[in-house]
């Protein structure tokens, strides 16, 4: 088994105060980083695809994260293969030369020259929350594809996805290759099964920490580094900011005297009724 | 019987990275050492990860425990049971290996850098004080076997004591040898095949039964027959709580009861236990290592390192309560502004505003972001005495000098203010601080064993004054002056900071003067003053530590703000380590030279009153 989890880094969203709009962009210099949480998910998941669940645990496929991003990500990555995954390739893009469409088609030239049976990663970035790499990716690929999955059981040849809908769970099964995003039920105790782990196994809840012995080999695990014309050579961006600003600061309240001038306040100054 | 869950399991703890990479990076420069033996392995990375993955550790797995932690262990027919969760917690921590950092890589560990080592057990132990010391303790006892085991020992003991199969323990105190070691009974008699019967009883043996692992390896100082008395006679003995095979499998009880175990103030979760070795003559140990009677010097080796650790302890519960304190004051509304306090209609303001309030939490900040310093700088000298191993002999030992004259201090000044600084933080809280609502109670009661355990304070202040003060023939002492001394005349007409560092100059002649005093006494050997002042002069010298090192943090930041965004995070936070620095400069540098008088004023009452004079009851 052979998976690909594409990373994202984002600002981590306790550092929300250190972010300043100017004009069309954002401006990140001294913010702290970490991986996208729901990338975090996809890597977990994985890992418990490609293990026995048993005691030592042992490896039984091949896990590539990957990230498109400047030279910094690069640490992103690290901590990914610190966490547990075997290799790591960078494409080098400045983020004003990115939006879904390019990354797409930057993991789709990925995804054809490894040619992993899934390609599992976070159903957004929690950042732009645009929510459709993945599903641009499958499209592209003409591969199955499974978003939002809750759960995930390695069969043969494919997987068995449930997803968390409106009324109820949505079962998808998926013939390999094929692209799952996944939601954050999916680092429940008993949310992913490879074929060779026990029903009765129960994961750690949550993402598991990075071992330190794994933390100090991290360095000596391979990187390579792509060139975002090695891989989305000729693709122009198709999204473009025009602007952001910060949400509006929020004005102190007022005491009404009665219900007659809440009515008539709501009406001509909320212009809510 | 149950426990009374007075506490869900949620986590309170909370650490500043922020801080943590401050005192690593910028101020005691951690990336001189990455990269090059015996460091090699480590780079910054590797260091940010650790940080971030043991904070995470800190925060959802010990952090949670500690409440519960609380309740205590409880003893059903002579054995102890941990409270509920630390079983998951041990097997989540040697799965995540983190206790294995500071370890030497030939038994799997990381020889990570000492300075690393104090900010990561700063959070395990920050987090569940109790908890944290089953492996803290159990890492003790295998650096023991490790320095000291005879052929084979290492081999068989450390590898399952570094992966949390066994844990181990110290036991030195009996019920008539405390802080006298010396007068230990518990006796060693050969037998035939070479090992030892042991009999005797210990006392206040931390994690000295549980439940977390199969088998707990007991390091015993205990006096082989014909031995001499006093500690020149002891002998230390490898004693596991049930015997072990060729295979190192563990198998029957090797005749060690648990008599009880304590009921304490504080760090209820780490079981205290009274130990009966030999009841029924069934206890054997081996010697560790192949000389008898050493068993006093061995462990001095531990003692030191365990020393740094509670040191190490202090300031993690103290960093803790300080994070609450802030955390609360923040939160808390409750009067007006100082500033229309006239008018009843005036908004209620955070109890932060109040000018009260800030003095209680700057005072809490400096001095736990001073005994970081403080604790950081002994770990950075253990780091570059190690880097520097073989090539320069004499800078080596300035350095192990500098360790050796700072490890009192560490140990009493870190452990005395974490008490206090606890204290503060339930002031800050006011009538919710004293309840078990707020984690700060609880901080303050584990806090106050600090002081105790490890050789008392008392003791370190007379190591201070009657070992280390003439250590090398004074030139550790002088060399710390000497030290201070660069930093004052590089500093002292800085623009922000020299009014502060003058304090520092009148701090560093009075704790030169009172050194040569302490000399005087010795030389015309009155020696009943030494004991009498010792403890403030121990106070005196970490105070004016303290002090340069807040300074030397602060002149840094000075330094790297005029670079930051008055925007960013960054530079609130430099302004911070500013007035800490300043603050520490203005309320407690003036105690030293006034210790100094008090000290030279030599008053000798606590020695003349007569015992019948303390009380008529």
């Amino acid at each position: 088994m052979k998976i690909l989890v594409p990373l994202k880094r984002v600002a981590d969203p306790d550092n929300a105060n250190k972010v300043k709009p100017t004009a069309d962009k954002v401006d990140t210099s001294g913010l702290e980083w970490k991986i996208n949480p729901f990338d975090e998910y996809a890597l977990e998941s994985a890992l418990r695809l490609t293990e026995d669940g048993k005691a030592p645990k042992k490896r039984l496929g091949e896990v590539i994260v990957v990230t498109v991003g400047p030279k910094e990500t690069e640490t992103t990555l690290r901590s990914a293969l610190a966490t547990g995954a075997d290799r790591a390739i960078r494409v080098d893009a400045e983020d004003d030369a990115l939006d879904g469409r390019m990354v797409a088609k930057a993991l789709q030239s990925i995804v054809e020259a490894e040619k992993p049976d899934i390609v599992l990663m976070g159903k957004q970035a929690v950042d732009g929350d645009t929510n459709q790499v993945g599903q641009i990716l499958a499209e592209r690929l003409d591969y199955p594809m499974a978003t939002f999955a809750a759960t995930i059981q390695e069969e043969d040849g494919g997987v068995l996805v449930s997803r968390e809908v409106d009324g109820g769970v949505c079962w998808l099964r998926l013939k390999n290759p094929c692209v799952v995003t996944v939601d954050l039920r999916i680092v429940a105790p008993e949310s992913v099964y490879s074929l060779k782990t026990d029903k009765s196994f129960k994961h750690n809840d949550g993402v598991r920490f990075a071992a330190l012995p794994a933390i100090m080999k991290a360095k000596k695990k391979p990187l390579d580094v792509k060139t975002l014309g090695d891989v989305a050579a000729g693709t122009e961006l198709t999204a473009k900011y025009s602007k952001f600003e910060p949400p509006p600061q929020r004005a102190a309240g007022v005491k009404v005297a009665d219900v007659a001038e809440l009515v008539q306040k709501l009406a001509t100054e909320a212009k809510v009724i | 019987m149950c426990w009374v869950v007075a506490h869900a399991n949620i986590n309170r703890y909370k650490a500043d990275l922020r801080e943590t990479r401050f005192v690593l990076f910028e101020q005691f420069r951690a990336g001189e050492l990455l990269g090059k033996p015996p460091f090699e392995n480590w780079g910054v990375d590797e260091v940010n990860m650790v940080l971030d993955e043991v904070y995470r550790y800190a925060t959802e797995v010990s952090g949670p425990l500690n409440g519960i932690s609380d309740e205590g262990c409880r003893i059903v027919d002579g054995t102890v049971t941990t409270p509920p969760g630390f079983k998951e917690a041990w097997k989540k921590l040697y799965e995540s290996g983190f206790k294995s950092l500071s370890i030497e890589p030939e038994f799997g560990g990381q020889g990570a850098l000492a300075t690393v080592t104090a900010m990561v057990t700063e959070m395990t132990s920050g987090s569940c004080t109790a908890f944290d010391m089953y492996p803290g303790l159990t890492i003790g006892a295998a650096e023991l076997i490790a320095s000291f085991g005879g052929p084979g020992q290492a081999e068989r003991y450390c590898p399952k004591m570094h992966d949390g199969t066994w844990s181990g323990t110290m036991c030195i105190t009996e019920p008539h040898a405390g802080s006298d070691v010396g007068d230990s009974k518990t006796t060693a008699k050969q037998n035939d095949d070479g090992t030892y019967s042991i009999k005797g009883t210990k006392i206040f043996i931390s994690g000295g039964d549980h439940d977390l692992t199969e088998n707990i390896v007991h390091m015993v100082l205990a006096r082989i027959e014909g031995a001499p008395i006093g500690t020149k006679g002891l002998s230390l003995f490898i004693v596991p709580k049930r015997r072990i095979d060729e295979e190192g499998n563990s198998g029957d009880s090797n005749d060690v009861t648990t008599l009880g175990i304590e009921h304490k103030m504080g760090i209820n979760g780490s079981a205290t236990a009274q130990l009966s070795f030999g009841e029924n003559d069934g206890c054997i140990g081996e010697l560790c290592g192949t000389e008898p009677h050493r068993g006093m010097r061995q462990m001095f080796q531990m003692m030191n390192f365990a020393r740094i650790g509670v040191g190490i302890q202090g300031l993690a519960i103290a960093s803790a309560a300080y994070l609450s304190a802030v955390e609360y004051a923040k939160e808390r509304k409750q009067g007006a502004s100082v500033t229309n306090w006239k008018d009843p209609a005036a908004p209620r303001v955070p109890i932060i505003q109040h000018p009260n309030v800030r003095r209680m939490l700057l005072d809490m900040k400096a001095r736990v972001e001073g005994i970081r310093a403080l604790i950081v700088k002994g770990a950075w000298h253990r780091d570059h005495a190690v880097a520097i191993g073989d090539s320069d002999e004499k800078l080596r030992q300035y350095h192990e000098g500098q360790l050796e004259l700072m490890t009192p201090l560490i140990k009493a000044y870190s452990s005395d203010q974490a008490f206090s600084i606890c204290e503060t933080a339930i002031q800050v809280h006011g009538g919710v601080g004293y309840t078990a609502d707020f984690p700060v109670e609880q901080y303050c009661r584990d806090s106050k064993i600090f002081s105790i355990y490890e050789g008392t304070n008392g003791i370190q202040a007379l190591d201070l004054v009657g070992r280390k003060l003439g250590q090398a023939g004074g030139a550790n002492m002088q060399a710390f002056l000497g030290d201070v001394q660069k930093f004052i005349d590089e500093t002292k007409d800085h623009a922000d900071l020299g009014p502060a560092v003058a304090k520092l100059a009148a701090a560093h002649a009075a704790v030169a003067s009172t050194a040569m005093t302490f000399l005087t006494w010795f030389q015309e050997g009155k020696m009943d003053r030494v004991p009498l002042a010792a403890n403030r002069f121990l106070d005196m010298m970490s105070e004016f530590t303290v002090g340069w090192l807040l300074l030397d943090g602060a002149k840094i930041s000075i330094e790297k703000q005029k670079s930051v965004d008055k925007k960013d995070a960054d530079w609130a936070f430099y302004e911070g380590k500013k007035h800490a620095a300043c603050f520490f400069a203005s309320h407690v540098l003036p105690n030293v030279p006034s210790s100094a008088s008090v000290i030279a004023d030599a008053n000798s009452s606590a020695l003349e009153i007569p015992e019948a004079a303390f009380t008529t009851v």
